[in-house]
């Protein structure tokens, strides 16, 4: 009805106004330029590309620099990005890194999906029943200020120097906030959208399934992006103790020998797949929820 | 835990078909009472009232004089403190698809495109999916948004999603029809817009609807029956029939408004309301 009154509306407009001398001339003004710093500015994808390429630039730049004022004696201890890169390249080559980045992932991912597992179905419960709540909550939200490190005496005397004693270390350090985030995810799904279920006749499980998990789930994943990259940060702490492989033995065995340039190889190896990780989440989230991003 | 209990079980939807052959009214509310904090606020102060079938009821008042409450006690979203509300004779002992609502908010679901929303609530109640999708089609048509059915609500006008709503809780064919101020949130030309859709609806889908508002002038566009509540304590100050408008609902708005006894009207409930809001500053 609306589009109708609209178009006719439209053709019922009178001819447009003659146009007027200054009409025909160029624009009267021109929009002020926007500065660098501008208050609600804007950024284009061109612009945000080359600005963040720049950052990135900068940083190794910084590196690069610091690198180079180091007295030569010192250098070792501060290795040039070009240094730390080769050293990365020749781990592949020669040392079988691929094998320790390999295991290394394998600890995060199925730590960190053995947590979701947990914290999903726990927060979502715990987000639609009050009393499941109020039963839980205190002890998992104090459970959140237990340091994840302080466990790892404890999980050498119970497993000793295992893979699994590495993967319950990795699980400890992200399901707690992991449940907590959850369950915030969950508390914010406007209580119209449950009310209104109920109003249709559903069913507990519709409720808790098909409609608060459901209005949930985006900011879940997201809140999952966010605890895996918790779990990288806890990774060379899992891998310090007793650990034969993974990057982060790697690192600690470079450390007996002063090897500067393998620890920062390892820093490095980390923070490119914790970026790599990053992006597949926001890819899922695109491919998973098509309905947030409007198609325009 | 008996997760698998639903709310529509039979014997109720067949009771409440009983009570309603056998000429019970929609909804009785019985020496309603309704506190809050304790005691320290009372929204509803011992109200009785019967609705009555196949009319537009509208409850109006100032802000925060419990004819929200009354809503939400009818939709089974709350209990009464004291008293009781009935649906066709039986109490009403939470929601229930007989009793469809439409909520401020928007509450379409962001994941499901508009017929899909449609078909939500038709798919609790066990619809088969081929009849479901016939009958959403049916209903986003009379919304007129039969050319959004595949649009998210993400890309929907709030008016738009507040139609998906009415569609949505049409399509689930409740015997009542609540209306939370379905229109708060939109601005004034498509409130008008959305008003005399309403008119439509009502005339061709026959149902009988309760409407709350603080719009004075939507209550008497769409009622056949005003009840007006005072506030704190909420108790029913009037209880007026549209008998001025002859039976008659005009689908273009300004029909209404050139209609003898419409000023009066509109005249009368102003000064009502003025009346509890001094009542209020003083």
């Amino acid at each position: 009805m609306a589009i109708q009154e609209q178009e006719s509306a439209a053709l019922a407009q009178p001819e447009a106004h003659e146009p007027s001398e200054t009409n025909e001339k160029a624009a009267l003004y021109k929009q002020p330029r926007e500065r660098f710093l501008e208050v609600r500015g804007t950024v284009n994808k061109y612009q945000s590309i080359v600005l963040g390429l720049i950052g990135v630039i900068a940083f190794f730049g910084v590196w690069e620099i610091f690198h180079y004022l180091t007295p030569e004696t010192q250098r070792k201890f501060l290795p040039s990005v070009e240094q730390v890169v080769g050293k990365i390249y020749s781990l592949f080559k020669e040392k079988g890194y691929i094998a320790d980045v390999g295991k290394s992932v394998y600890r995060i991912y199925v730590s960190f999906f053995a947590a979701c597992l947990l914290a999903v179905p726990l927060g979502v419960l715990m987000g639609s029943f009050v009393k499941l709540r109020a039963l839980i909550n205190p002890t998992v939200g104090g459970l959140r200020y237990l340091p994840a490190a302080s466990f790892v005496p404890l999980l050498l005397v119970y497993f000793g120097p295992t893979d699994f004693a590495k993967l319950a270390l990795l699980f400890l350090g992200c399901v707690f906030f992991l449940i907590a985030l959850i369950l915030d995810n969950v508390l914010a799904v406007p209580k119209e959208f449950v009310e209104s279920a109920q109003t249709m006749g559903a069913s507990r499980s519709h409720i808790v399934l098909k409609v608060t998990f459901r209005a949930a789930a985006p900011q879940i994943l997201d809140s999952m992006r966010n605890m895996i990259a918790v779990s990288w940060t806890y990774l060379v702490i899992a891998e310090i103790v007793a650990a034969t492989d993974g990057i982060g033995a790697v690192m600690m065995r470079a450390a007996r020998f002063l090897h500067v340039d393998i620890i920062m190889g390892g820093i490095l190896t980390i923070g490119v797949l914790g970026v790599l990780t990053d992006i597949s989440f926001r890819l899922a989230s695109r491919v998973l929820f098509p309905y947030m991003y409007a198609r325009r | 835990m008996d997760l698998s209990l639903r709310n529509d079980d039979q014997a109720r939807q067949l009771a409440i078909e009983q009570g309603r052959a056998s000429g019970e009214p929609p909804i009785r509310a019985k020496r309603v009472t309704k506190e809050y904090v304790g005691g320290k606020v009372v929204a509803l102060d011992d109200i009785s009232l019967d609705i009555k079938e196949n009319q537009v009821t509208a409850l109006i008042g100032p802000s925060g004089c419990g004819k929200t409450t009354l809503l939400r006690l009818t939709a089974g979203l709350e209990y009464p403190t004291r008293g009781g509300v009935m649906v066709f004779g039986q109490p009403i002992l939470g929601p229930g698809p007989e009793r469809g609502m439409v909520f401020q908010a928007y509450t379409s679901f962001p994941w499901l495109s508009a017929i899909k929303n449609v078909e939500h609530g038709m798919g609790i109640q066990g619809i088969p999916s081929a009849e479901r999708r016939e009958r959403a089609e049916h209903f986003l048509k009379l919304v007129h948004l039969d050319d959004f059915a595949n649009a998210y609500p993400v890309e929907l006008s709030g008016g738009m999603k507040q139609r998906v709503a009415i569609a949505r809780t049409l399509a689930q064919d409740p015997q009542l029809l609540l209306l939370d101020e379905p229109f708060g949130a939109l601005d004034a030309q498509v409130t008008w817009e959305m008003e005399e859709m309403v008119i439509e609806i009502i005339e061709r889908e026959s149902k009988t609807v309760i409407l709350v508002t603080h719009d004075i002038q939507e209550a008497v566009y769409l009622a056949d029956r005003i009840i007006f509540f005072t506030r704190q304590p909420g108790k029913i100050k009037a209880d007026l029939a549209m008998e001025f408008k002859g039976g008659k609902r005009f689908p273009k708005k300004e029909e209404l408004l050139a209609h003898p006894g419409y000023v009066d009207m509109e005249k009368r409930l102003y000064q009502m309301m003025r009346e509890e809001i001094q009542g209020r500053i003083s």
